[in-house]
């Protein structure tokens, strides 16, 4: 098979690499990448575990292919925390318990990051609305309401 | 320090934050999948598209010559391999041995007819599609009561029967009750096939050293070292030559405490092929393929005094088991635990039961949260609702007077379970009270008026936990269950915890670091869980059935107070004292009452190691024990009150909010008991209005997607209020119970019991859940005949 050249910027660093036309995005990160805090819950766009930011905007890995992310800035779970300092949205999910098996907590921290940053003052309705594209076997989500409350909070009150 | 109640200190009893966390947070953890190991080819099962078949020819070849491809597998290559059995001795129950790939027929859409290993997995899965299987379609039988008719199709055809188990058991004088009754009540339900679909699906990784013989095998399994020794059984390799390594886990919730014709197979293959072998499930082959859990046919009778007094109770049980009886726990497994708690937290003396087992042409059923309880529970207490209801009593009233009260305590139901303790009544009452129970029925009556529909469900409940073997038996699973932990205190005093139990979620590192850490006297940050791996771990049965915070926890307990013991000892010769009169503290030992005689934990351990004069005749150096816990029976209790909004001209349920008071004994950290109730609860609310597995009734499944199988996002999931009661067991270290199942075994009661509520009387003619719009609607309309 063909193969397609690409050249992503992957949490802050620039990857070129030449990847199948088939590879998901999620496969390439995971694969060619070795970053496996990308997950994969179904593979068929419903379950958000494969969220990344793309350009900040929170995508689904598995539905688009690498080939697709030519020239994208794509940011990871594995990307989110600087010099060891965990990102406020992650900080307000240890805190609030807010993960059990953690499975689907990267994809629910990116989508998280992605609505604070449109949105710094949602309501509990519009989280809901925003997490609602991901789903988590473990928590009944409460929680994890409660620690984006929380981020935003303090998101607010730092800026 | 006495273990019967454990020290509440700084450690035990605290919402200490998670320690596992933060390598989840950054996508540090692996998961099965996550695990590269260089040279790993990978897996892809060819599965059947029918219900029910028989295999006439499988032509591998041209998948074979598909480049990248290293082989595909059928029945005949691994013919070396027994097949899968319910391995549990119980009179009466019929074996369905199954072959890990399937042989001259198919009984569920999805059943592993082959395996094609690549060099990756889009080339397993291209080649996989070219593998030409030539069947020939039988007739087939999804329904229970269908598969028990004399002209049935046959799954097993050398059993003459799909009936695996059938039996009849009569508890008390059931018929003076009957014969007593000024009303006799009877009601079917049919409780909804629904499944754990844990985030993380299946898998698995084969590593096999030809030179040494040393199979090491990855699987997202709850019980490793019972996967070990399947693994070494049906593999003839040694057992000290498996080593099972769990890794994280996410989630599982019953459906990894199987073992699974996969496992066996990839594992085989990576000794034949001499390459690790990787499989990793798709969402649709776990949906199809994975253990089904909580379809039963129920019906129950009661015998009812016009007072609303129940003198007994009749149950038929018919637990739709799927194609095979299936290996860790048989078709069983639902019907037989259903009819264990079927009279549930009521005072009830007089009970018969017929516990049927079934075979269908759907996949196997195992365990998922409370297996056969939220059957149980759905039934009866929707049953009761009814019957309060008829009798012109509010349903909690009618509970009021069955419900058993604290001064029974112990009780021995009819079924032989021995409840040891709990608050039935008083979770009853606390939770009425938190929803404002007497003004939601005004509301109800006001709202109605404008022709809008409120409703309150209530269901109280008992949760068997600690699955030791104790309770085992009391549930009808005769089979022994117990755990190790191993405790050491190394050189420079930092404790290391190594457990049999298995975390998958339930945050073990950190609750069982707390109780060593209350125990020793140090921070939680000196001490580490290790889980997980056979070969790091002491044996043990792994975590199912709520067992791990009362047997891990108990466990934990034993071996630290011995370590202890040897550390005190050693201190006091140092400190020229009795061990008596030493205490610990923020991993310091001091005499009590003269805190400026002390040492530091790291000066005693070391000296217990490397000081030979501080160690008394026959004593060891070594500051470890090994304890194994096999705890009595212990009941958790709690009442969940839902309140719900119905839509009349949609049939959508909107749900208000859940009220969960529970009671699960002494916590070791709120925080996750807490999070156990949430996450159960959801999964209860799925069960009552969304989640079901459908077959047509040729065997074809039709919900085999995300899209099509749907779980509850954070917009179904309603306010949460969780309360707790604190009723400590007297028969467990530390008066601990289980918290892990009561959610689910509740929840799809309470939610189910609101909308029936809402809509009464029309919710009498709702036998099904879940509770779709459209059967809310048509018994909306049935009853206006409108
Ligand atoms: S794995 Fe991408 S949405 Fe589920
Ligand atoms: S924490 Fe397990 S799926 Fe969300």
């Amino acid at each position: 098979m063909e193969r397609v050249p690409i050249t992503v910027t992957v949490n802050g660093q620039t990857v070129s690499a030449e990847v199948e036309p088939r590879m998901t995005l999620a496969d390439f990160l995971r694969d060619e990448l070795g970053l496996t805090g990308t997950k994969l819950g179904c593979e068929h766009g419903v379950c958000g575990s494969c969220t990344v930011l793309w350009d900040g905007a929170a995508v689904r890995s598995c539905l688009v292919l690498a080939a697709q992310a030519d020239g994208a800035a794509i940011t990871t779970i594995e990307g989110l925390a600087t010099e060891g300092q965990l990102h406020p949205v992650q900080q307000a999910f240890w805190e609030a318990h807010a993960l059990q098996c953690g499975f689907c907590t990267p994809g629910m921290i990116l989508t998280a990051v992605a609505l604070l940053s449109e949105d710094a003052n949602p309501s509990e309705q519009a989280i809901r609305e925003a997490l609602s594209g991901n789903l988590c076997r473990c928590t009944g989500y409460q929680n994890i309401v409660r620690a984006v409350q929380l981020a935003a909070e303090r998101l607010r009150s730092s800026s | 320090m006495s273990l019967q109640i454990l020290p509440r200190g700084r450690w035990v009893g605290a919402r200490v934050k998670r320690v596992e966390d933060p390598r989840f947070l950054t996508g540090e953890a692996r998961y099965l999948a996550d695990i590269q190991i260089p040279g790993t080819v990978h897996a892809a099962f060819v599965r059947s598209p029918y219900g029910h078949a028989r295999i006439r020819r499988i032509d591998t070849s041209a998948a074979r010559t598909v480049p990248g491809v290293l082989g595909v597998f059928t029945a005949d290559d691994v013919a070396v391999l027994p097949p899968l059995a319910s391995g549990l001795p119980i009179e009466g129950l019929k074996p369905t041995p199954q072959s890990v790939l399937a042989k001259e027929k198919v009984r569920f859409v999805g059943e592993a007819v082959a395996v094609v290993v690549a060099e990756n997995r889009y080339v397993a899965e291209d080649a996989a599609e070219l593998v030409e299987v030539d069947y020939e379609p039988l007739p087939a039988v999804t329904d229970a009561e269908r598969a028990m008719a004399a002209d049935a199709p046959l799954l097993h055809e050398d059993l003459g029967t799909n009936i695996v188990y059938q039996k009849t058991t009569t508890l008390g004088d059931i018929d003076a009750a009957f014969a007593q009754a000024d009303r006799v009540f009877r009601r079917r339900f049919h409780t909804n096939r629904f499944v754990a679909a844990p985030m993380e699906t299946r898998g698995c990784l084969s590593v096999y050293e030809r030179a040494s013989g040393q199979l090491t095998f990855y699987s997202s399994t709850q019980m490793p070292h019972m996967l070990r020794l399947f693994l070494a059984l049906f593999l003839g390799i040694p057992e000290h030559k498996v080593r099972v390594i769990s890794p994280e886990v996410g989630g599982a919730f019953g459906q990894k405490m199987t073992i699974y014709p996969e496992e066996v197979v990839i594992a085989y293959l990576g000794k034949v092929l001499g390459r690790p072998v990787k499989w990793v499930e798709d969402r649709r082959e776990n949906l199809a393929a994975a253990t089904h859990a909580k379809e039963q046919i129920i019906e129950l009778e009661a015998a009812v005094r016009s007072d609303g007094k129940v003198l007994g109770l009749k149950a038929r049980l018919i637990g739709d088991g799927g194609a095979y009886s299936f290996n860790t726990a048989s078709a069983l497994i639902e019907p037989l635990a259903a009819a264990g708690i079927i009279p549930g937290v009521y005072d009830i003396r007089a009970y018969q039961h017929e516990v049927i087992a079934v075979c269908t042409n759907k996949s196997p059923v195992g365990a998922f949260r409370a297996v056969g309880w939220t059957a149980a529970q759905t039934a009866r207490e929707l049953f009761f609702d009814e019957i309060a209801r008829e009798l012109g009593l509010d349903p909690a009233e009618f509970r009021r007077r069955n419900v058993i009260t604290s001064d029974q305590f112990p009780y021995t139901t009819m079924t032989g379970m021995v409840y040891d303790s709990g608050s039935y009544r008083e979770s009853l009452e606390r939770a009425l009270e938190l929803v404002g129970y007497d003004e939601l029925r005004r509301r109800q009556a006001e709202l109605r008026q404008q022709g809008r529909y409120l409703g309150v469900g209530i269901s109280l409940y008992v949760e068997p936990t600690a699955w030791g073997s104790e309770i085992a038996l009391q549930a009808g699973f005769p089979f022994p269950s117990h755990d190790n932990a191993t405790v050491t205190i190394d050189p420079t005093g930092k404790v290391r915890v190594a457990v049999s139990v298995h975390s998958h979620g339930q945050g073990h590192e950190t609750t069982l670091a707390q109780v060593a850490a209350e125990i020793l006297g140090v921070s939680i940050d000196d001490v580490v869980v290790e889980h997980g791996d056979t070969d790091r771990a002491p044996w043990g049965m792994g975590t199912y059935a709520s067992r791990s915070a009362v047997i891990g926890g108990g466990m934990v307990a034993l071996a630290a107070q011995e370590v202890r013991e040897k550390l005190l000892r050693v201190a006091s010769r140092l400190l020229e004292v009795a061990p008596e009169d030493l205490d610990i503290q923020d991993g310091t030992v001091f005499v009590k009452g003269a805190p400026d005689r002390s040492l530091s934990l790291f000066q005693v351990a070391f000296a217990a190691y490397l000081d030979g004069r501080v160690r008394a005749e026959g004593e060891e150096p070594l500051l470890s024990a090994t304890k194994f816990y096999d705890p009595r029976a212990t009941y958790s209790n709690g009442c969940l009150v839902t309140v719900c909004e119905v839509d009349s001209e949609t049939g959508l349920v909107h749900l208000e909010k859940i009220v969960a008071v529970e009671d699960c004994g002494t916590m070791l950290n709120p925080m996750i008991v807490e999070g156990q109730v949430m996450g159960a609860i959801a999964q209860g609310i799925g069960g009552a209005l969304y989640e079901a597995m459908i077959y047509d009734e040729n065997g074809q499944l039709l919900t085999d997607t995300f899209l099509s199988y749907a779980l509850p996002t954070a917009t179904e999931v309603p306010e949460l209020i969780i309360e707790h009661l604190e009723t400590p067991s007297p028969v467990t270290i530390g008066g601990i119970k289980g918290i892990g199942e009561g959610g689910l075994l509740a929840t799809p009661a309470a939610v189910a019991g609101a909308v029936l509520d809402a809509i009464w009387p029309a919710g009498r003619t709702i036998e099904q859940l879940p509770l779709t719009p459209e059967r809310v609607l048509s018994a909306l309309t049935a009853e206006t005949g409108a």
